[in-house]
């Protein structure tokens, strides 16, 4: 491949408020390059990302495009320039078509004075989604009926299609964690698309928190660890160990999901249900809990699984079967009622369902105590703030104080502090719902070892992984699904783990 | 979610300090304007009546100032005020004519129009939550029937008859410039202001404005909070609705009807963020003062009476327009 640079940026440094997010990093990509950009949460990938994109500007430093000089001032000044990007947080309207989303911005490319060519504009938006491979997906249709995996893969094909028509030969996509929601044929039709993109000239910066996948996709990789970078590598040269140490300064001791510490469960059964069902998503599940046991679920989305763990929360109640707790049978009306019995979960979409942004770390951990921390009547300032110092000490959770905005933590942070908040809940049973998406593999490491700790404290875990890996190797056992049904329950032992295949061929 | 962390971002230290303090520095410069207007905007009389005109309506805005902060807005404020007025009359003249026992009369008649208050907050918060219905059409449906309500029991003003002015004469009692009304109101706000920050309640107030998914996920008990926030908000009308009557020695099946608009103004120019999650009593302090100020000062500057509700109007909207966070690009009234 030829080497020509297409972009680089020299020294860029950005701050907010006293906090410096960026401390003056390097980054350059040639043409036709797919270049992944690692660190931990707060490193500063999402910062720089957005300084390209136009979404901040920096406080110090250069970019250049094709040997100019460029300083975009909002997202559309990037798109001119053949700049694109995907956000980590999707950014399509819902209640929009596909297609009306596509073209969101470009509707003037369609108009004829009033009129706006909508069968023009839905033609080429069923090729911008071509493009990308995305199939089944009809621009008619309005966002919200999409699931999330593929609502990002009309994000995808939106903001290619967006760099594309800049009629620039030489395209730059940024992709800030694009796999956190997509399964694995997925991610490989994704992987598929991104090498006809660089075969074409154009060039990918691919950010994730999912080593194998940089690995697998990329040419070179940036290192970045607290706003600097640490190093560049050719992928050639690099493994995850490798990575691993460079992110995180200090390499892996341990293994990964702390299998050696996986502990043999109780007999006690702490969670029951027979037969339970919720009309028209799944029916006939039935499983048993025991005290000291992490259960995975495994299944694709739509499988059900993430609707089990709604009505186990008490967010859904179930519409038929029965569910017992401790040998009581139970129905919650209202999650409030579930961690009355000491039942919680930690959500998957961490902004919309996870934290209160306008509120503090310290209120943000705080609020799944029924009884807080209080003196007499009255709660407690200082305790709460007390309890949350030692929540941000054992979560290595980056904050300026407990008193910050947990709008103004990054993603992988504020996704500790829904940890923190489920464990200072000391609920007995937890519902983990994707707990580790979008965290860092240095945090990762955090919440397994949490997670080990929690089950030897006698607590129970239904754990919904955000990998297959992550679900077998945290579980000691794993129900899959598929079609609102239970298709399998296989143990998966300290001493003799699951094989991902075996689970799959249960799960399509 | 994006824009909203950016924006939030973008905006400037500067701009908040701005909103945070606007409240004080609108009050100054409203009472020098008024006073270089006419210097007697400052007299003892003027100011013990400014001071006294601001207890009821500092009541009835603390209680909505939860509703706000839970990003709800409850527009049937005023018209309970109007029914709690002429019932408190009509059941303190109705106890008086059976028993003749003054205080018995008004323990009795206050009593039961704070009853009706706390009865009214409950049937929207019902409505709001089991319904669901968007507050903001439930009040106001609310209000409409309020309104009616209030002309069915009195069509006219009813005066408190000689031998019942001792139930209403704790108002004209003063230390100074600050009469007991005022102190009271104080009270109030103090007890909100604990119920705001040192209760369960409180925090579940903040967190269900923030972000109302994440506080259903997290296990806070939505619908009580909310059912509790508007029945505060009712006891505070009524209870604000009491205090006109004692002021005014009368009942007048309209009085609450000026009343929605200076609540909710009073809330807004104090802080509280419309779209919810942000606020705090001490702030509609401010804004009731500001309103107050306002009010008092059009009369004393001899703005023509038809004229004055447009002109409150704008200031309002001016007023509301400078102090709104803008950061939080949201729905304004869920």
């Amino acid at each position: 491949m030829k080497e020509e640079l297409l972009f680089s940026a020299k020294n860029i440094k950005k701050s907010f408020h006293s906090t410096q997010a960026l401390k003056g990093v390097d980054f350059e990509i040639n043409k036709g390059e797919v270049v992944g950009l690692i660190g931990e949460n707060g490193a500063g990938k999402s910062t720089l990302l957005k300084v390209i994109i136009g979404t901040e500007a920096p406080s110090a430093g250069e970019m250049f495009i094709k040997g100019e000089k460029f300083a975009p001032k909002t997202p559309m000044d990037a798109n001119q320039h053949g700049i694109g990007m995907v956000f980590q947080e999707q950014s399509l309207i819902t209640n929009l078509s596909v297609g009306q989303n596509i073209f969101f911005g470009y509707e003037k490319d369609f108009r004829k004075l009033i009129y706006v060519n909508w069968n023009k504009m839905y033609e080429e938006s069923q090729k911008a989604l071509d493009n990308v491979g995305a199939t089944g997906i009809s621009p008619r249709k309005k966002v919200l009926d999409y699931n999330f995996a593929t609502r990002q893969l009309i994000e995808i094909a939106k903001v290619v299609n967006v760099s594309l028509r800049s009629g620039s030969d030489n395209c730059l996509i940024l992709l800030d964690e694009p796999t956190s929601l997509l399964n694995e044929n997925e991610v490989a039709a994704l992987f598929k698309e991104i090498k006809k993109l660089t075969a074409l000239g154009h060039s990918v910066i691919f950010v994730s928190h999912r080593l194998d996948e940089v690995l697998d996709i990329t040419d070179r990789i940036y290192v970045y660890k607290d706003g600097m970078g640490v190093g560049v590598v050719d992928t050639k040269d690099a493994d995850e160990r490798k990575l691993y140490e460079m992110m995180v300064g200090r390499s892996t001791t341990t293994e990964y999901y702390k299998i050696d510490q996986q502990i043999e469960p109780d007999e006690e059964v702490v969670l029951e249900c027979k037969d339970l069902g919720l009309s028209g998503i799944f029916k006939h599940v039935s499983f048993e809990l025991h005290k000291g046991e992490v259960l995975g679920i495994a299944g694709v989305v739509g499988s059900g699984k993430e609707d089990i763990c709604s009505v186990l929360c008490g967010d859904d109640i179930a519409t038929s079967g029965e569910y017992y707790l401790k040998g009581e049978k139970v129905s919650f009306k209202s999650p409030n009622r579930a961690l009355k019995s000491n039942v919680l979960m930690v959500p998957k979409e961490r902004l919309v369902e996870g934290v209160v942004t306008t509120l503090s770390v310290a209120e943000n951990v705080a609020m799944s105590q029924l009884k807080k921390p209080s003196v007499g009547p009255f709660i407690s300032k200082r305790k709460i703030m007390k309890q949350a110092n030692s929540w941000i000490e054992k979560l290595h959770i980056k904050t300026k104080n407990n008193k910050e905005l947990v709008l103004q933590l990054s993603g992988g942070n504020q996704q500790k502090v829904v940890f923190a908040r489920a464990l200072a809940s000391e609920s007995d049973i937890l519902i983990l719902n994707h707990p580790t998406r979008g965290v860092d593999v240095g945090a990762k490491e955090d919440l397994y070892t949490l997670v080990r700790k929690m089950v030897k404290e006698g607590k129970s875990v239904i754990l919904l992984g955000d990998t297959l890996d992550e679900c077998i190797g945290l579980s000691n056992r794993v129900l899959v699904m598929k079609d609102g049904l239970i298709t399998g329950e296989l143990d998966s032992p300290s001493t003799n783990k699951l094989k991902q295949i075996d689970v799959v061929t249960l799960m399509m | 979610m994006k824009e909203k962390l950016i924006k939030a971002e973008k905006k400037g230290k500067g701009s908040q300090e701005f909103v945070k303090y606007f409240s004080f520095s609108a009050i100054i410069i409203l009472v020098l304007v008024f006073w270089m207007i006419d210097p007697g905007f400052l007299n003892r009389a003027n100011l013990s009546n400014l001071l006294s005109d601001t207890a009821p309506l500092m009541i009835m805005a603390c209680g909505a100032t939860f509703v706000l902060i839970l990003g709800s807005v409850d527009l049937s404020v005023g018209a309970v005020c109007s029914v709690v007025n002429v019932l408190a009359v009509f059941f303190l003249t109705m106890f008086f004519a059976q028993n003749g026992n003054v205080l018995g009369s008004a323990l009795m008649g206050y009593g039961l129009a704070l009853l009706f208050g706390g009865v009214a907050g409950l049937l929207l918060g019902l409505a709001h939550v089991f319904l669901k219905l968007p507050s903001f059409i439930a009040s106001l449906g609310f209000m409409s029937v309020w309104k009616s309500v209030a002309l069915l029991v009195s069509n006219s003003p009813v005066s408190i008859p000689k031998l019942l002015r001792p139930a209403v004469d704790w108002a004209k009692i003063s230390f100074g410039v600050i009469g007991l009304p005022l102190v009271l109101a104080l009270i109030i706000v103090i007890t909100f202001y604990i119920i705001q920050t040192k209760t369960n309640f409180g925090k579940a107030l903040y967190a269900i404005g923030g972000n109302e998914r994440a506080a259903r996920i997290a296990g806070v008990n939505i619908n009580k909070t909310k059912i509790v926030a508007f029945v505060l908000a009712g006891l505070c009308a009524a209870l604000g609705s009491i205090f006109l009557v004692a002021k005014l020695k009368s009942s007048t099946p309209t009085v609450g009807d000026s009343f929605t608009l200076l609540v909710i103004a009073s809330v807004a120019l104090g802080g509280t963020a419309l779209s919810g999650g942000k606020g705090s009593v001490l702030g509609t302090v401010l804004g009731v003062f500001i309103v107050s100020i306002i009010r008092n000062g059009m009369i004393f500057a001899g703005v023509d009476v038809f004229w004055q509700d447009i002109v409150f109007g704008i200031v309002v909207i001016a007023a509301v327009a400078v102090s709104v966070d803008r950061s939080i690009k949201n729905l304004i009234v869920k």
